[in-house]
């Protein structure tokens, strides 16, 4: 039987996902050690993982070149679904917030709004709901810099803490959606490998609820 | 300013020798599952009215569609489905004939994919609809034969069962409106677990917000039978499903068969039994279909119709990754000298009368011919002069 491959999104939702997959006992050696390899072997074969951006992992599930992918909510809604998306692992928490220049009512005025986001689609599907028209801009590095110099009027973007946004003299307006790590799963593999997929997810459940019980 | 004479389109693809003997092969093969069993095969028009597609049944996104204007200003749409068009064939033109109806298609479907997600924009579609037939036996019917088509193109498959009704019924026994009973619909069908129970977190908790939790989890063999009749009691979805499930078993199909209580209609103009094919190898539905009872109405010819598509292109992939096609050139070139041309292409008329495929050569030397058959990798040359000559082209030449 093929192992069942999963691809992890590098950085942070990478090492969560090691220490999960770690406490339900699985030998993840290889994901500490690379090496120039690109396919690695976890828990001594059962599955193997492949790291790629987040966006990418999204692509390789939908092909079904991989089995199952583990990535951020945020890059879910940006990038809509073709999967299943089976699990919320809980880590990698934060959200998605509207903000703009501290003080000042955005929904104030008649005239349209511009956003800045990295994030377009679910920018602009946010205001769609709203049923408002707005103008938004796709920007790539630091959005926080777009109302400052005077291109937007708010931004739509990922909030932790909100220090950076405080630094900046912005704060949150509202908050458009909560984020956190998902399973997801190729639709063809989840049927014709439930068995397998299912013991998986299931463990990574237990091994989540023990963790909370922990803490 | 730019040409764009050299390539093709995103989401489009040329298809050479092999590939195309490898897609004529699948086609032939589900062609003539559908001959055998009396379907007849129709063609629609590529191009058709935009409004047969915007149908509020249709559900296909407007941003899916490719569209023109024809010469009054009227919308068109590159046919991105074939059973409206069919459906609205069988309304107008085929209103008076004896029921049911029998159709299979051929026919490539269009969709306006987003950019660079490698998805293709056109593709071969074949497909059958039984129409003006209710109930159970055109239900096996149709199920029965989609398993035989997918049997005769790959070596194993799986066709997945569930029923448009069932979520219905469960939805209906919920406090809910029509927007959050849409948003449960579409977590169920995306399998998203966590966003299904932040809605139903906020319900009380009656049976049905428990079986409908369940639903997306309710997929698999038999089993799921049992456990869906705990959650949900009595239920003529169900128990229609289970009978279907039970009568395909007996005819030895069990292995090839899932349940999947959480197949939501996809389309909108699903009411009753729907189905999905899977095939080892592609991460994508390979056969889609279900029963439509409520779609002819919207053409004003209310009847009921179950049917289902196959995407040829998809089992093409895999027929080609089996290996085995091979694009052979004739073997044999017959090559006339001066002043016998024209009995040189009677002789090769008289060799493919024989069954034999040959090539006339378009050479002015026997020279230049040889070169040809050689670099070709022909078995002969046959010179017609006053009398005929057979030279073998040498295997070792060949290379």
């Amino acid at each position: 039987m093929k192992p069942l491959r999963i691809a992890l999104t590098k950085g942070r939702l990478e090492k969560d996902t090691v220490s999960l997959l770690e406490k339900m006992g699985m030998d993840c050696s290889a994901l500490h050690d690379k090496g120039r390899r690109l396919i690695l072997p976890v828990g001594g074969g059962r599955i193997e993982a492949v790291l790629a951006k987040a966006a990418d992992v999204i692509t390789y599930v939908e092909h079904g070149v991989c089995d199952l992918g583990v990535v951020g909510k945020d890059t879910i809604l940006e990038m809509g679904t073709g999967f299943y998306e089976i699990l919320d692992l809980g880590f990698g928490k934060c959200r998605f917030a509207l903000a703009g220049p501290k003080g000042k009512n955005f929904f104030a005025g008649y005239s349209s709004k511009t956003i800045a986001t990295k994030y377009p689609n679910v920018a602009r599907s946010y205001f769609e709901e709203k049923g408002m028209d707005v103008r938004v801009i796709k920007i790539e590095g630091s959005v926080e810099l777009a109302p400052l110099l005077g291109l937007s009027d708010a931004i739509v973007d990922i909030v932790e803490t909100g220090s950076t946004l405080r630094e900046n003299g912005l704060e949150v307006i509202e908050t458009v959606a909560p984020i956190s790590a998902r399973l997801i799963a190729n639709v063809a593999s989840l049927k014709l490998r439930k068995a397998e997929i299912e013991e998986l997810a299931q463990a990574m459940e237990q091994a989540l609820r023990d963790k909370e019980e922990t803490q | 300013m730019k040409k764009y004479c050299k390539t093709i389109p995103e989401g489009t693809r040329d298809l050479l020798f092999e590939e195309c003997g490898a897609q004529r092969h699948i086609e032939h093969e589900l062609a003539g599952v559908f001959q055998a069993r009396g379907f007849q095969e129709v063609m629609t028009p590529g191009l058709e009215y935009y409004d047969v597609f915007s149908l509020p049944a249709a559900g296909i996104p407007q941003e899916l569609m490719f569209k023109l204007t024809d010469h009054k200003g009227r919308l068109l749409a590159l046919r991105p489905d074939s059973t409206l068009p069919i459906a609205r064939l069988t309304a107008t033109r085929l209103q008076d004939q004896p029921h049911p109806l029998r159709l299979y298609y051929i026919q490539k479907v269009y969709s306006n994919n987003p950019s660079l997600t490698g998805r293709s924009n056109e593709v071969l579609q074949t497909g059958i609809e039984l129409l003006g037939a209710g109930g159970m036996r055109a239900d096996l019917e149709v199920l029965s034969m989609a398993m035989e088509a997918l049997a005769s193109c790959v070596p194993d498959y799986r066709i997945e069962l569930g029923h448009a009704g069932f979520f219905k019924a469960l939805a209906a026994r919920l406090p809910v409106g029509d927007d959050l009973r849409e948003d449960i619909r579409v977590s169920i069908e995306s399998k998203n677990y966590a966003a299904l129970d932040s809605i139903l977190d906020k319900l009380e908790q009656t049976d049905a917000v428990r079986a409908i939790r369940r639903l997306p989890r309710l997929f698999g063999g038999e089993e799921v039978f049992e456990e869906a009749a705990a959650l949900c009691g009595e239920c003529q979805p169900l128990d229609y499903l289970k009978k279907l499930y039970r009568a395909l078993a007996s005819m030895g199909l069990a292995d090839k068969l899932m349940i999947d209580l959480g197949l939501v209609q996809r389309n909108d103009y699903y009411s009753d039994i729907v189905f999905s094919g899977y095939v080892e190898g592609s991460g994508d539905v390979v056969l889609s279909g279900g029963r439509y009872d409520n779609l002819l109405e919207s053409f004003g010819a209310a009847m009921p119709a179950v049917g289902f598509g196959i995407n040829v292109d998809a089992l093409t992939r895999l027929a080609m990754s089996r290996g085995g096609w091979h694009s052979k050139p004739a073997p044999v070139l017959v090559h006339g000298d001066e002043g016998f041309e024209i009995k040189a292409l009677n002789h090769a008329a008289a060799l493919r009368r024989c069954g034999v495929r040959c090539e006339s050569s378009v050479f002015a030397t026997r020279e230049q011919a040889l070169q040809y058959a050689r670099a070709q990798g022909m078995e002969r040359v046959e010179f017609v002069g006053a009398a005929v000559e057979t030279v073998a082209v040498k295997e070792d030449a060949a290379r």
